[in-house]
């Protein structure tokens, strides 16, 4: 489902930031007998993640805590290290992120799944649910993707924002 | 969306294959990756497509693996559990690895058949003699496949390419007699 006007936003966005669990994951947790934790995170948002970086487009994740898995997932994306946000007051970190690296409201999309994100949603130019996000989210969303959680929401998102920008074709023919 | 392929046009261009190519992430994986909390890594395989790919180098058409987007070895650690010899390794250019194959083995463009899911698989699907895409790939790898597979990534694709081109060259049921008596490795 994509809002009358989200084309149009799209063509402002500088900063992509995403949400962790239930964007890049389909919220599953795995545990072995001995407890310990896995997640399943999607390889479709790879591209995605390369596309938006390649066209000149920041991204950054933000969560309540970065996890040496979520670290891991950074390096596989290709995000650099200092892009990689954790707090549990999303909203706080993000006034710090935008002083310090001069963006504002208008220059960013943000992807959440939960009620948790509703502040963030608000806050950014263009807003993006999962399709199995909470009602919540998809009820603020601009875009809510077909792809649901950890099924290439990102993969999707970046064909939005390139085609918006008439980025995308200059994108696949440099890559295939 | 709705694909319409003709069965008839697809069974004939899979008589003519010789050597079949594929990608390892959204072709033999459903394209995740699972991450533990200390960063360790596993992928996952379907077993049936390992039957895939062996029951048609049993049958005398020849498997190459085209990995353009391994992590770490997880598509050599199939190649080598399946004993499969071909396997090239984040490859950028499928284009000229698919040159250097067809010279191997003298082979023209028609003779070679793929799976594809992504924009990376393009124009291979658009060389080769026979183009396959899984039942999840993008629109476009769809919109030029001769072929769609029911299944998904990972999740029986390359077993269903299988029983369809051993089943074109009329050698399936005599294949499915032999492996219910002696297996197929």
């Amino acid at each position: 489902m994509i809002k009358e006007g989200a084309e149009q936003k799209a063509k402002d966005i500088k900063f992509v930031i995403v949400d962790i669990h239930g964007v890049l994951t389909d919220n599953t947790l795995y545990y072995t007998d001995d407890g310990k934790k896995s997640e399943c995170f999607s390889l479709h948002d790879r591209l995605g993640f390369k596309a938006l970086m390649a066209c000149g487009i920041k991204v950054a994740f933000l969560t309540s805590k970065i996890s040496r898995a979520d670290e891991q997932m950074g390096k596989i994306y290709g995000i650099p290290q200092e892009f990689l946000w954790g707090s549990s007051a999303k909203m706080a970190l993000l006034d710090e992120k935008q002083k310090e690296l001069g963006f504002t409201d208008n220059d960013f999309c943000y992807i959440g799944d939960e009620m948790i994100d509703l502040g963030m949603m608000k806050r950014a130019k263009l807003s993006v649910a999962p399709s199995d996000a909470s009602p919540e989210a998809r009820s603020v969303a601009d875009i809510i993707t077909k792809a649901g959680g950890g099924k290439g929401v990102i993969r999707e998102l970046a064909e939005f924002i390139l085609k918006a920008q008439g980025k995308w074709e200059n994108f696949i023919s440099q890559i295939t | 969306m709705s694909f319409e392929k003709d069965l008839e046009i697809a069974k004939e261009k899979a008589r003519k294959v010789k050597l079949f190519v594929h990608d390892i992430h959204g072709v033999l994986t459903p394209n995740v990756i699972f991450c533990d909390v200390e960063g360790q890594r596993r992928y996952s395989f379907w077993h049936m497509d390992g039957f895939g790919d062996l029951s048609l180098t049993a049958n005398g058409i020849k498997i190459a693996y085209l990995d353009t987007t391994s992590i770490d070895e997880e598509g050599l650690f199939r190649a080598k559990e399946l004993k499969l010899d071909k396997f090239y390794y984040r490859v950028t250019d499928k284009i000229s690895k698919l040159e250097q194959l067809k010279q191997e083995y003298n082979l023209t463009n028609e003779e070679v058949g793929c799976l594809g899911a992504e924009i990376t698989d393009l124009k291979l699907m658009k060389t080769v003699g026979f183009a396959v895409a899984t039942s999840d790939a993008i629109d476009e790898v769809k919109t030029v496949a001769h072929y769609i597979t029911k299944a998904p990534g990972g999740r029986g694709a390359m077993r269903e390419v299988c029983e369809f081109i051993l089943n074109a060259i009329g050698k399936w049921e005599e294949w499915v007699e032999k492996v219910t008596k002696m297996g197929y490795k």
